[in-house]
């Protein structure tokens, strides 16, 4: 198996960095423009994570997943910090422009990666109301007191939302992974 | 994804801070909560827990707009910055080096203890790549204009085809769908015509338009609009924003959907605030076409 860009990157590559932005650079983007309070933070935050990414490349560990889930996962937390540090101050979206975004139907996002396809097969099986929590939350970096105001729904059950819905979709990605494992 | 027995499952508290720590972050309180708990069950849960989140996150990321190209070069140039830094300060960029560089991705691993002048070449052609798919400034999801011309290095890959070229191309496939663009009643819309051509199997597709005003994109922007048989009618997929430049009679625009796009039912242009929205108000239809 060939090595993956962020191997490349920890191991000196030449060629990895061009390849990591290439590649990786949208998925940050659009990451960054959703979980921002403006655009010109969204464009400070993308260039934090990149250097984010530069520094962890070498933790990367291709066994827990996807380098892909790894670049989400730090983009996710350095989003979250910048999120937690500027709550003061409004969201980007008005309130009526949060609601569209849908989860892409089972089957059809395995191009976007492997740990995207179980998370889609997982949300599948929520209820509306649940995806819609998780998508406010995640997708749009709505704290969960602000998915209630938002939503007119207690906080407990936006809570009981988030929570069934991060465990359902792990359940599925450790499920399979144990799966892999063992099948390899 | 080690093998976890009943004393490693977090309790009700653990779980309610880990998904706060994943979703809102957590206040300093909270973190010192969290603190006094079993660092490595929470470690590993914290860690399946962000892997999830992350998948969820990818889901909803698909068709993902590029990286504008300016940004781009700011993060190669960083990228420039902290390598040199590892390498020391005192090594300078080799940009002779960088610009004999081969232009296609390295096949071996280059040793770690060479020059890093190739993050200059790595700059220079992230921005020569990122221009090739240049969107309009703040209309990250259309482009209208053919790739500029200077870039700081020779070409790494052909020119591109236009997106008029490629609207053919794709209406030469037997599968692709085209739906024609009529009017509305919106002032906005006097004399617009033009059509979508959308190809279900790469989700890939172009519309286009003729008669559209040239708009200012500091004003207001058009955004496309495509209802999907298997989606709420309420919240159509969002197509892209997208600019008509001074002078233009007709553009050819691609498209590209922030979600996939299981049966294209109808295609719709909206006027709407700099940057477009996620929900349109739908005041100002200004193009609208059906499928069959």
């Amino acid at each position: 198996m060939s090595p993956s860009v962020l191997q490349r990157i920890a191991s000196g590559d030449s060629a990895a960095v061009r390849d990591c932005i290439e590649q990786y650079g949208a998925l940050v983007w659009s990451l960054a423009r959703r979980l921002s309070r403006s655009p010109s933070d969204a464009e400070d935050a993308t260039q934090e994570i990149f250097l984010d990414i530069w520094r962890s490349a070498g933790r990367f560990d291709a066994a827990q997943g996807s380098d892909k889930v790894f670049i989400a996962m730090i983009a996710r937390r350095r989003l979250i910090d910048r999120l937690r540090k500027t709550s003061a101050e409004p969201p980007m979206d008005p309130v009526e422009t949060l609601e569209a975004v849908a989860w892409a139907d089972p089957g059809t996002a395995s191009e976007t990666s492997f740990e995207a396809e179980q998370a889609t097969r997982a949300l599948a099986e929520l209820r509306p109301e649940q995806r819609q929590v998780l998508e406010l939350g995640l997708l749009h970096g709505l704290t969960q007191s602000e998915i209630a105001t938002r939503l007119q729904m207690p906080l407990g059950t936006v809570k009981s939302f988030m929570r069934r819905g991060l465990i359902r979709v792990r359940e599925y990605m450790n499920v399979d992974a144990q799966r892999v494992l063992s099948e390899g | 994804m080690s093998e976890r027995g009943p004393q490693d499952q977090p309790d009700e508290a653990m779980v309610d801070l880990l998904i706060k720590q994943v979703t809102d972050g957590l206040s300093p309180a909270e973190q010192r909560a969290l603190d006094v708990l079993d660092s490595a069950v929470v470690s590993a849960h914290l860690r399946d827990f962000e892997r999830a989140a992350a998948a969820i996150a990818l889901a909803g990321s698909a068709n993902a707009s590029p990286l504008p190209p300016d940004l781009a070069q700011q993060v190669a140039r960083q990228a420039e910055q902290h390598f040199g830094a590892v390498a020391g300060a005192d090594k300078p960029i080799d940009l002779a080096a960088a610009r004999s560089a081969p232009a296609a991705r390295a096949p071996a691993a280059a040793p770690r203890s060479g020059a890093y002048g190739w993050l200059a070449a790595a700059a220079c052609l992230v921005l020569a790549v990122a221009a090739w798919n240049r969107p309009p400034p703040q209309a990250p999801t259309a482009q209208v204009s053919p790739p500029p011309a200077a870039v700081p290095l020779p070409a790494v890959r052909p020119a591109p085809p236009t997106p008029a070229e490629e609207r053919a191309a794709l209406l030469a496939k037997a599968d692709s769908l085209k739906v024609t663009f009529g009017a509305t009643k919106d002032p906005a819309a006097h004399g617009v015509s033009g059509d979508v051509v959308w190809d279900p199997a790469t989700q890939r597709g172009f519309m286009r338009l003729v008669g559209l005003a040239p708009n200012d994109p500091s004003m207001h922007q058009y955004q496309l609009w495509i209802f999907d048989g298997g989606r709420d009618k309420r919240y159509p997929v969002d197509g892209g924003v997208f600019d008509i430049p001074a002078n233009a009679t007709e553009v050819v625009l691609p498209i590209r959907a922030a979600l996939p796009v299981l049966s294209p039912q109808a295609f719709a242009v909206t006027i709407e605030k700099p940057g477009g929205v996620v929900v349109s108000g739908r005041q100002h239809v200004v193009a609208l076409g059906a499928a069959g």
